[in-house]
C-alpha cells in the first residue's frame, strides 16, 4: 500500500482517523454492553516487518484467550480479541454477574460471554468499514481460542504475506474506569481489504473521518469531538 | 532488514516470520508457529543446524527473503549449510507447525499446502525427514538445539515433546 494519496495525505494517518471512528462505534457498543465498565481507543495503525511483528506488537509467545472473527471473501480480514487467562475470567465474571471463575476449565457461559463480546465489537468494527468501502462485509460467527498469541496474529498475517514484506496491523486498547487492561484487539486485512481501503481512501480529504475522532470523556468513557 | 543469519557465538536466538539463522554448537533457535513451518537441518557430524521460519508453500516468482516460501527457504537452507562445511549426505530435516488454528475451511487454511510443499522439496532434494511433528488445530513453540539436532515442541495444554 502506498503511504500517499492522490491528494498527497498520508495514507496510515486516514486509515488511523477510519479506525478512530470504528473505534468510537466499538467503544460505544462495549459501554453499553458492560454498562460503562469498559471503553476503547485505538493505539496504532501500522505497517510493520513481517519477521519482527509479533515483537513489535508485544504479542509474544505466551498463552492468551482470544476471540477470533473473520471476515469471509477476498475483501476480508481477521479481528483477533486478546486478553490474559485473568482478565478475560475477570470480563467473563463481571458480564455474568458471578465470582471470577478459579477452575483450570473453561465454563461454556463464560465462553460464550466472550464470543459475545467479540461479536459486538467485530459487528461494530465491520460496520465502520462498510462504510467505507461500501462494500457488503460478512463476519463468521466468532470462536474461542486459547493458545500462542503469535500463532494465532502468524496465521492471520499469511495472506498479507504472500504479497507483502510489510504488514498491516490496527491496534486498539481497553479501558476500564480509565485504567489500561491487558486487552487488545487486532485487526488484520486481507491483500484485498487493504487495496479496497486504500482506493476508497484516495478519494476522501484529509478530514472525512476526523469527526469521529475519540477522546476521553471521564462520565462515559469516549465522545466524539466535532472536526475543528 | 536481515533475514539469513550466521550465527557464530553461543546464544538463544528467535527466528522471525520469513527469517533463516544458521548456527553451530550449543546455540537455541526458537519460533512460535500457527500455520507457518519450522523446518531444521542439522549436520551431525558437524554440529551445525539452520532453522528456516516458512510462511507460505510458493513464492511463484516473487523476489522475497528466501526464508519466506518453502520453494526458496529449502535451497538456501541447504546452500548455508553446505557454506558451513556440512556436508550433503550428512543433513537431516526435523519439521514441526503447519496447524489450521481457524480449525475450518476457508482462504485462511494454509498449514496443509505448507506441509506438502516442505515435504515434496525436501524430498526432491534428497534431504530425509528425521522426524516431524505437524498438522493439528494448535500453535506450537520450538526450540532447536543446533548441537544435537533435537526440537522441543510445546502446545498449548500438552507437555513437551522432544524430536530426536
Amino acid at each position: 500500500m502506498t503511504n500517499e494519496t492522490c491528494s498527497g495525505v498520508n495514507t496510515l494517518e486516514l486509515l488511523h482517523q477510519l479506525f478512530a471512528s470504528a473505534t468510537h462505534d466499538a467503544s460505544a457498543a462495549m459501554c453499553r454492553w458492560t454498562s460503562g465498565l469498559i471503553t476503547l481507543s485505538l493505539d496504532e495503525v501500522r505497517e510493520i516487518p513481517l519477521e519482527s511483528v509479533c515483537s513489535e506488537v508485544d504479542v509474544g509467545d505466551d498463552l492468551l484467550t482470544m476471540v477470533v472473527l473473520s471476515l469471509e471473501g477476498n475483501v476480508g480480514g481477521v479481528m483477533i480479541l486478546t486478553f490474559d487467562n485473568h482478565n478475560g475470567r475477570e470480563l467473563a465474571a463481571a458480564l455474568l454477574g458471578q465470582e471470577v471463575s478459579t477452575t483450570e476449565e473453561w465454563t461454556d457461559i463464560e465462553k460464550s460471554a466472550l464470543t459475545e463480546t467479540g461479536n459486538i465489537l467485530g459487528c461494530a468494527y465491520m460496520n465502520a468499514l462498510t462504510r467505507l468501502i461500501n462494500v457488503a462485509l460478512v463476519p463468521s460467527a466468532p470462536y474461542f481460542i486459547q493458545d500462542y498469541g503469535a500463532s494465532v496474529l502468524q496465521q492471520a498475517l499469511s495472506t498479507q504475506a504472500m504479497t507483502s514484506e510489510h504488514v498491516l496491523i490496527c491496534r486498539t486498547g481497553f479501558h476500564r474506569q480509565g485504567e489500561e487492561l491487558n486487552w487488545r484487539v487486532f485487526f488484520v486485512p486481507t491483500d484485498a481489504m487493504r487495496d479496497t481501503m486504500a482506493e476508497a481512501l484516495k478519494s476522501a480529504s484529509p478530514g472525512q473521518f476526523r469527526q469521529h475522532e475519540i477522546h476521553h470523556d471521564k462520565t462515559e468513557g469516549t465522545a466524539l469531538r466535532p472536526a475543528k | 532488514m536481515v533475514f539469513s543469519t550466521v550465527l557464530k557465538a553461543k546464544m538463544d536466538k528467535h527466528v522471525g516470520m520469513g527469517q533463516i539463522v544458521l548456527a553451530s554448537g550449543p546455540t537455541h533457535l526458537t519460533a512460535v508457529l500457527g500455520s507457518c513451518i519450522a523446518v531444521t537441518m542439522h549436520a551431525p557430524k558437524h554440529e551445525t543446524g539452520v532453522l528456516a521460519h516458512v510462511i507460505l508453500a510458493q513464492s511463484s516468482g516473487r523476489n522475497s527473503p528466501p526464508g519466506k516460501f518453502a520453494d526458496t527457504a529449502v535451497p538456501e537452507m541447504i546452500r548455508m549449510m553446505e557454506a558451513a562445511g556440512a556436508a550433503r549426505d550428512d543433513i537431516v530435516a526435523r519439521l514441526a507447525g503447519g496447524a489450521n488454528i481457524f480449525g475450518r475451511p476457508g482462504p485462511l487454511q494454509i498449514g496443509n499446502a505448507n506441509i506438502e510443499a516442505i515435504t515434496q522439496i525436501l524430498k526432491q532434494a534428497g534431504i530425509p525427514i528425521k522426524a516431524e511433528d505437524i498438522g493439528g488445530t494448535k500453535g506450537r513453540r520450538v526450540s532447536f538445539d543446533c548441537q544435537t539436532g533435537s526440537l522441543t515442541i510445546e502446545m498449548a495444554g500438552s507437555p513437551a515433546r522432544v524430536l530426536r
